[in-house]
């Protein structure tokens, strides 16, 4: 029946609706009924993680050696500074999970940010997924649901601060990756890293303008681009909301704004339900409230930023992704659930988005590199102020603070620092090629507040999930498919044109690639029309293992691939059976192409990436390791997450489960 | 106008003013009191209390009778009728004190508006200005101009809205003021009331109007601006205040309605009124 739906031509955008858009409706998720609170157990020892995202070692030893991370320095010298080992493959989802569990992806079942449904072939998204409510009553238009729906985490294995509940030490969690929704915990923990904007995307801002203009709705993200009217000084326009779960077609919910513009100052004032407020040229609003509604008594509230970026000759304003409401979350981003409203009203609004910095909006030029700073400053600001308040508060047990800035920015600015990348610009580059040098020292600023306020006791762990590289050239792994004979299109189909499999012929394909970093055989029992016998799988997975390890860039005269791991022999645990069949640990500057995860056929084997988001963590673990800084000696050579798990359950003297491969570090 | 919103704004501040640092709800809580005690007392004054009693009696006789003869159709139909009207005459009875009552619950609402309605905007917060012209004044081209009390900045250039006839500014407080704001208009010049207060219950007039009957009673805070003004009103756009009470918040008006009646059904009786 999926497959009648592929070949009637589903489109990117009825894709995204039919995974995402069914979120909305899960906005009738039972609250918490009662309160809860975090372990109480007085451990007298006391652990704090840092956790930065995507810290590098080699920049983090260089800007050290230069004098510059002064606190990453005291640390190091006072205890251990070492490379940590990280997933396969390195991407973050991966790799927190990783650390979460202390296991492999073999035990928690995350290999890669977007799996495959074997049943349609099509990606999902790997770490959560939303089920509408199961019995609804149907009235004319509307659907009165009679049950809640239900967001589900599907990282498997236990955290370990549901461990350490076991043993009634407190822990609280801020916004690690991997957690959305939050497992169900009494410690205090909020999701980072996954957790969707109020529409149930990654992001997806919008962008008013009289411009010609247009931008990608990418896979559970992007922007839409709304063409409006200045007319008598004056625009009226309409955001985006949910979807309406309770009426038929569940049609998307909207608020409808106006925007006044002075005749001649730079300057407009936004006018939409209760909020009023003047915006210069050049600004950013600060967090609005805004309320959609399903029914007169149902709605949800989310919110947003606002950016007026020009008032003339054209009109051009920026509106954020709508996150959820800390303060009345319509879906589950915290434990207990009066955790977030606990710091809602300590701080007001944040951003509670996984991804808070809004690269998509650069990457379009939405937002310019300045203007996406002052934006990331934002969610800098708004972490520094909430760690300052967490270590305040620490008392015992173990404290895990993330940050998502150091992810977020190389990305985007690596380009400006590499001056062989496809997308370096000399003059943008000796504006902001200190970008990323200035968020590490901000990382030490963060460490240095950390260091002046825990005592001497604490145990202090600075950890990355990986380390960082160029991407400057991207693979089309499907098109190698193709062009080995691995994966076969309709006849007459053009493959540039083919996107989501949508022209494959499965009845003689043998192997197709979804995700950043993964490859499955078509394989007969598992997917709806495998091909591949069960005993000619290991065979053919070595043989395509072994070819993809030989690809050479003919540019570059490089290696593209420099490990195709094959998830038999590199994973372990209970969900080995669903992991990709390889997993591509692509060499040093090298990463997937924009196209190929999601079932496309570019017609370049390896293209140029010209694109803003340029650095990327796609590669064999070995070439980005992430960083590891303790005050305690570190006892083993070359550890990895899953050790620093078992590392933390060692200090507080807990015994190690069985299922957490990890050895201690300490 | 302004002499009688004067008085009664003057009567409230004596009775809420020693309230301003304690928490908001000791003065809901007095001025509730005082007014089921105001209204006790022009209720049992204006009201015809040997009717009312009357009615009610007969109210109550006629409910006891509709239970009586519950399977007598005829006289159940009968007596719902008399109820009927003695329900009528007990809604007449009430509609002169009702009548009265009204002239002074009024003009303590629109005070009570004042003290409860808004707070001040904390150092750092912006809000917004909002001056509106007659419908006669072409707001771009009037010679505008904003002045700010040391405490206030005025943060944004002036904003016009030709169709609304409005021009708008945004302010932040930085610190305290006891200066009004002033606003030039082809060099006549308006002032407008701006409070810092920090207390916890302190009068805040947001909006100062046009001389008009009808919009004096419902903006007391200010004196009105003269009739041939060409200000329609000036408004600040000041935060809701709400009075919290077990994590619920309540808006001031639900809060005072609630005590009000709770005050006035349990004093009826040590007062000897019939409501």
């Amino acid at each position: 029946m999926e497959k009648e739906k592929i070949d009637e031509g589903l489109n990117r955008r009825e894709f995204l609706q039919l995974i995402l858009g069914a979120s909305a409706s899960l906005l009738l998720t039972p609250k918490e009924a009662f309160l809860r609170t975090s372990g109480q157990k007085e451990t007298g020892l006391k652990v704090l993680i840092l956790g930065f995202d995507g810290l590098d070692p080699v920049l983090t030893r260089r800007f050290m050696d230069e004098g510059k991370l002064p606190y990453f320095k005291k640390l190091a010298a006072s205890g251990s500074f070492l490379s940590l080992r990280s997933s396969i493959p390195p991407q973050s989802p991966v790799a927190w999970a990783n650390f979460i569990t202390g296991t492999n992806p073999g035990g928690h079942a995350i290999f890669d940010f977007v799996h495959r449904d074997p049943k349609n072939y099509l990606p999902v998204f790997s770490a959560s997924q939303s089920l509408p409510a199961k019995h609804n009553l149907k009235l004319g238009n509307l659907i009165l649901p009679l049950s809640g729906g239900e967001v589900k985490n599907l990282r498997k294995g236990r955290a370990f601060w549901q461990i350490l509940e076991d043993y009634d030490i407190p822990a609280t969690v801020f916004k690690i990756p991997s957690n959305y929704p939050p497992v169900e915990t009494k410690q205090r923990t909020i999701s980072g890293m996954g957790t969707p904007d109020l529409k149930g995307y990654y992001g997806l801002f919008n962008y008013y303008t009289n411009e010609y203009k247009t931008v990608t709705e990418e896979y559970g993200g992007g922007g839409r681009v709304h063409d409006v009217f200045v007319i008598g000084n004056r625009v009226e326009a309409r955001i985006p909301g949910p979807n309406n779960p309770f009426k038929k077609g569940n049609p998307e919910t909207y608020v409808d704004f106006k925007v006044f513009i002075d005749p001649v100052n730079p300057v407009a004032k936004i006018v939409y339900q209760d909020q009023e407020f003047i915006l210069k040229e050049k600004e950013w609003s600060g967090w609005k409230k805004i309320r959609f509604d399903f029914l007169p008594t149902q709605g949800v509230s989310g919110i947003c930023m606002f950016y007026l970026k020009e008032v003339r000759p054209k009109f051009k304003l920026y509106v954020s992704p709508i996150n959820i409401d800390p303060a009345e979350p319509a879906l589950p981003i915290s434990t207990p659930d009066t955790y977030s409203r606990e710091l809602a009203k300590k701080f007001g609004p944040f951003f509670t988005k996984g991804l808070p910095a809004d690269t998509a909006a650069l990457e379009n030029d939405i937002l310019d590199e300045k203007e996406f700073l002052a934006q990331d400053e934002i969610v800098y600001q708004e972490s520094m102020a909430m760690l300052e308040d967490e270590l305040r508060n620490f008392r015992s047990g173990v404290l895990f603070y993330y940050f998502s800035n150091t992810d977020q920015r190389q990305h985007m600015f690596f380009r400006l620092i590499d001056r062989d990348h496809p997308a370096y610009d000399e003059k943008l580059a000796s504006e902001f090629g200190q970008v990323i040098e200035k968020t590490y020292q901000q990382m030490d600023k963060a460490l240095q507040m950390a260091m002046e306020k825990v005592d001497r006791n604490t145990v202090i762990i600075v950890m990355s999930d990986h380390g960082f590289n160029p991407f400057r050239r991207g693979f089309n792994l499907n098109t190698w498919l193709l062009q080995n004979g691995y994966h076969r299109l309709e006849p007459g189909a053009r493959p540039e044109e083919v996107t989501l499999f949508q022209r494959t012929d499965w009845s003689r394909t043998k192997a197709y690639g979804v995700g950043l970093n993964a490859l499955y055989v078509n394989l007969k029992g598992r997917e709806s029309q495998g091909i591949v016998e069960p005993k000619e799988k290991e065979s053919l997975i070595r043989e395509l293992a072994h070819k993809l390890e030989q690809i050479v860039d003919p540019k570059t005269g490089e290696r593209v691939i420099l490990k195709a791991y094959v998830s038999q022999d590199v994973f372990s645990g209970a969900y080995v059976n669903e992991a990709p069949d390889i997993i591509l640990g692509f060499n040093r500057n090298y990463r997937i192409s924009w196209n190929s995860p999601l079932g496309n056929f570019p017609r370049e084997l390896i293209e140029d990436n010209l694109q803003k988001w340029s650095g990327d963590h796609m590669s064999a673990p070995e070439v980005i390791p992430g960083i590891l800084l303790s005050n305690r000696q570190v006892k083993l050579e070359n550890p990895a997450l899953e050790d620093v798990t078992a590392g933390i359950l060692a200090l507080f003297g807990l015994k190690i489960p069985p299922e957490i491969t990890g050895k201690p570090i300490f | 106008m302004w002499w009688l919103n004067w008085i009664v704004g003057f009567v409230v501040q004596i009775i809420l003013l020693p309230f301003a640092r304690m928490n908001p709800w000791m003065g809901m809580i007095v001025i509730s009191l005082l007014t089921a005690l105001l209204m006790l007392f022009i209720y049992k004054k204006t009201s015809n209390q040997a009717g009312i009693k009357q009615a009610k009696d007969r109210i109550k006789a006629y409910i006891l009778e509709m239970r009586l003869f519950q399977n007598d159709f005829k006289t159940l139909l009968a007596t719902q009728k008399d109820l009927f009207l003695a329900n009528a005459r007990y809604l007449a009875y009430n509609f002169k004190p009702l009548l009265v009552m009204i002239v002074p619950i009024f003009l303590l609402l629109a005070q009570m508006n004042l003290w409860f309605g808004y707070r001040s905007p904390q150092p750092g917060e912006t809000f917004l200005l909002k001056v509106r012209f007659i419908k006669a004044m072409e707001v771009d081209k009037l010679n505008l101009d904003l002045e700010a009390p040391l405490g206030v900045v005025v943060d944004s250039p002036v904003l016009r809205i030709i169709d609304e006839n409005e021009a708008d500014w945004r302010l932040k407080i930085e610190g305290e003021t006891s200066q009004p704001l002033v606003i030039s208009v082809n060099g006549e010049r308006y002032l407008k009331e701006i409070s810092t207060a920090r207390n916890s219950l302190s009068r805040i007039s947001t909006v100062r109007i046009k001389k008009n009957l009808w919009q004096e009673l419902l903006y007391p805070g200010e004196k009105p601006l003269p009739a041939d003004s060409c200000i329609q009103k000036i408004e600040l756009v000041y935060p809701e205040q709400r009075l919290v009470f077990l994590g619920i918040k309540f808006q001031w008006l639900v809060a005072y309605f609630l005590l009000s009646i709770i005050f006035g059904i349990t004093l009826k009786g040590w007062f000897r009124v019939e409501i």
